[in-house]
């Protein structure tokens, strides 16, 4: 019906009809799909949220004498430099080099202060060669002494991403950032019904309307293109990336900020917008896409594994309303019980709008015109590594060594030092976990004069499971700084213990 | 409503239950953040909960045994770095953290009793809450 030359045409007298895809819904429901596409020319989209993979290729230029740089540090943060002799990776997530800062100040804020024209501390080591003698450079740079700051982000924009909640008695903290314990709010990203990738969607094909390799973009307050599909592209399933470039150097921090998930993580907040050109009815439909409309999957984070339980489904309008009734699975009532649960935006709506707003504005000022896309994005793939999880029954071999509350402190440091043991798990008749004996509190008993078992045992023992895998069994002990667990199956019987012993001969001595 | 204040109690006052009688006659509600008796100086951080009147009532009876000065702030939006992703709103136990029809993440100084949980989650560092 239209093709992207006409609609640039039009921009450039200043008679195209641009919209944000919030007014486009209201827009396809007045007129439908085909008065739209007949009136509007222009569907601008835009999100921001916290998008870690994320970064930038900087080139330093050469320093006199030469240096090839191999370890190069930007205030502190690790950059790849892997590549030609003066050209470096900065990623987003980078955590800082000094572990007192750590990820309160990564790749992303870097990022940031360069954009925001700071002065950033430059220190690179390498190995000499004949033609570059340099051993180490240490030097003061800004965004503008850079020849060249391109932003390459390997996945931006995803489509839609499921929201998260958090079963657990404890406080966790994951990319999703904090969760409350059981179950006492989901936090949600993504912009719905703005979303680039959303409001390009083919329903029925599966396939993206318009947006491909070499569509312009806003990217980060400027100019950038889509280069491809994002890494965990996923169009199957509604879960497409976007793979984006842009100049740093025509960034703003008003649309690029770095943040630190706590106790998670540093990343790159991103606003990222693209331009739908309204070719056709089939494109206007797709543009009316709301926030209803999209169906957000509730997953528990509190299961510390790759396929996370599914506790709920949603969609965004409900998360945005502010709370969300899910049905769990009470342990004390042993039934489903209803919960109204707060939810919480972790990228923002309000600046995804004032993305989608500018780039509007971009294009009706005649500043931004649309680009013929040289080829569509890729098929992608998201499967999953090929990596085996070790579970805590591939290494419990031996048979358990328990006993009952009613032993005695002497039989009790007998059967810990003839076998040869640090942890006595206590049971009761049934073979269930009553609490736990160290040789630490044997010795306490002997010191202080303390006759029973009952007395000097921990009752809130911090306990496994046989389907647990063992890196998450050796975070607990670390979490909770204890050396050994005693594992339990689903009856609460206790069938064996793992020690951190056992745990550093397979994972080897390293910071869980 | 809640009111933070600084308050330094008269000499001749000092050793009298002034907290507790303005507590029973105004029926606000006090709580004592900081407090420093010597024999010189009786120096206290009041927190006052109640209605606007209530509260108004007490601040009139403290101003008659002693002098007393508002706390300006207890926290802060810093309107730069804040993105109103609005992650920290569940985080606040007494609800002073709110959203606007436009999405904008608003705190209620008010409200605010200073616990710091949304300074804790707040990715962007963007609150900054007065120590007192
Ligand atoms: S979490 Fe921080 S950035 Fe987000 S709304 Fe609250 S104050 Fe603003
Ligand atoms: S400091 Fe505590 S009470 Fe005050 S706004 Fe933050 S979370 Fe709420």
């Amino acid at each position: 019906m239209k093709t992207i030359r006409e609609i640039n045409e039009k921009i450039k007298k200043g008679d195209a009809v641009v919209v944000t895809a919030e007014e486009m819904i209201e827009i396809v429901e007045e007129m439908g799909p085909k008065g739209a596409a007949k009136e509007v020319d222009v569907v601008t989209t835009g999100t921001f949220g916290a998008m870690c993979s994320s970064g930038v290729f900087l080139n330093f230029g050469h320093s006199d004498p030469p240096i090839k740089m191999m370890r190069t540090y930007l205030n502190g943060v690790e950059a790849y430099s892997g590549l030609a002799a003066v050209d470096a990776y900065l990623g987003a997530a980078q955590p800082n080099s000094d572990d007192d800062i750590d990820i309160n100040y990564g790749g992303a804020h870097v990022i940031e202060d360069l954009v925001a024209g700071k002065e950033v501390r430059l220190v690179a080591e390498g190995y000499t060669t004949d033609c570059y003698p340099r051993k180490r450079v240490s030097t003061t740079i800004t965004l503008e002494d850079l020849n060249q700051a391109i932003m390459v982000n390997p996945r931006n924009s995803y489509q839609t991403y499921p929201a998260a909640t958090n079963s657990r008695e404890e406080k966790i903290y994951t990319y999703m950032g904090t969760l409350l314990p059981e179950y006492s709010n989901i936090n949600y990203s993504g912009a719905g019904q703005l979303n680039p990738l959303q409001n390009d969607y083919n329903r029925e094909r599966k396939t993206y309307n318009t947006i491909g390799i070499g569509t312009k973009i806003f990217l980060g307050g400027g100019i950038g293109y889509i280069i491809g599909e994002g890494t965990q592209h996923n169009p199957e399933k509604a879960f497409g990336t976007l793979m984006v470039k842009g100049d740093l150097k025509t960034m703003s921090t008003k649309f690029l900020r770095a943040g630190t998930m706590p106790n998670y993580g540093c990343t790159l907040y991103v606003g990222v917008g693209v331009p739908i050109p309204v070719l056709n009815e089939e494109v206007a439909k797709a543009c009316a896409v709301r926030d209803e409309d999209i169906q957000v999957p509730i997953l528990d984070f509190g299961v510390p594994r790759r396929d996370r339980p599914v506790v709920a489904k949603t969609n965004y309008k409900e998360l945005r309303k502010g709370e969300v009734t899910i049905e769990i699975y009470d342990n004390e009532l042993k039934r489903w019980v209803e919960k109204t649960v707060k939810t919480a935006s972790v990228s923002s709506y309000k600046k995804s709008r004032e993305v989608a707003e500018e780039l509007k504005r971009w294009i009706l000022n005649g500043d931004f015109t649309l680009s013929e896309p040289v080829a569509p994005l890729g098929r992608g793939s998201c499967k999953p590594m090929k990596a085996e999880a070790k579970l805590v029954r591939d290494i419990l071999s031996r048979p358990p060594i328990v006993a009952r509350p009613n032993i005695s402190i002497e039989e009790a440091a007998r059967i810990l030092t003839e076998k040869n043991i640090n942890h006595l798990p206590i049971v009761d008749e049934e073979g269930k976990l009553l609490g736990i004996v160290t040789s630490w509190d044997i010795a306490r008993a002997v010191a202080q004069n303390i006759k029973s078992i009952c007395e000097i045992m921990t009752r809130k023992v911090i306990s496994s499971t046989l389907d647990e895998p063992i890196d998450v069994v050796a975070r607990k002990m670390s979490r909770y700084d204890i050396s050994g667990v005693p594992v339990v199956d689903s009856s609460g019987r206790v069938v064996g213990m793992v020690t951190a012993e056992d745990l550093s001969k397979l994972l080897g001595h390293r910071k869980f | 409503m809640k009111k933070r204040i600084y308050y330094w109690v008269h000499e001749e006052y000092r050793d009298k239950p002034i907290i507790a009688k303005v507590i029973l006659e105004t029926k606000v509600l006090i709580n004592i953040l900081v407090a420093k008796m010597k024999p010189q100086e009786s120096f206290l951080i009041l927190e006052l909960s109640g209605s606007e009147e209530q509260i108004e009532k007490a601040l009139n009876m403290l101003k008659k045994y002693g002098e007393y000065e508002d706390i300006p702030k207890t926290i802060e939006k810093n309107k730069e770095r804040c993105i109103d992703c609005g992650a920290c709103i569940v985080h606040c136990p007494v609800n002073a953290i709110s959203r606007e029809e436009d999405f904008t993440i608003v705190f209620n100084e008010k409200e605010c009793i200073g616990c710091k949980n949304c300074v804790k989650i707040c990715p962007l560092k963007a609150i900054e809450v007065c120590e007192i």
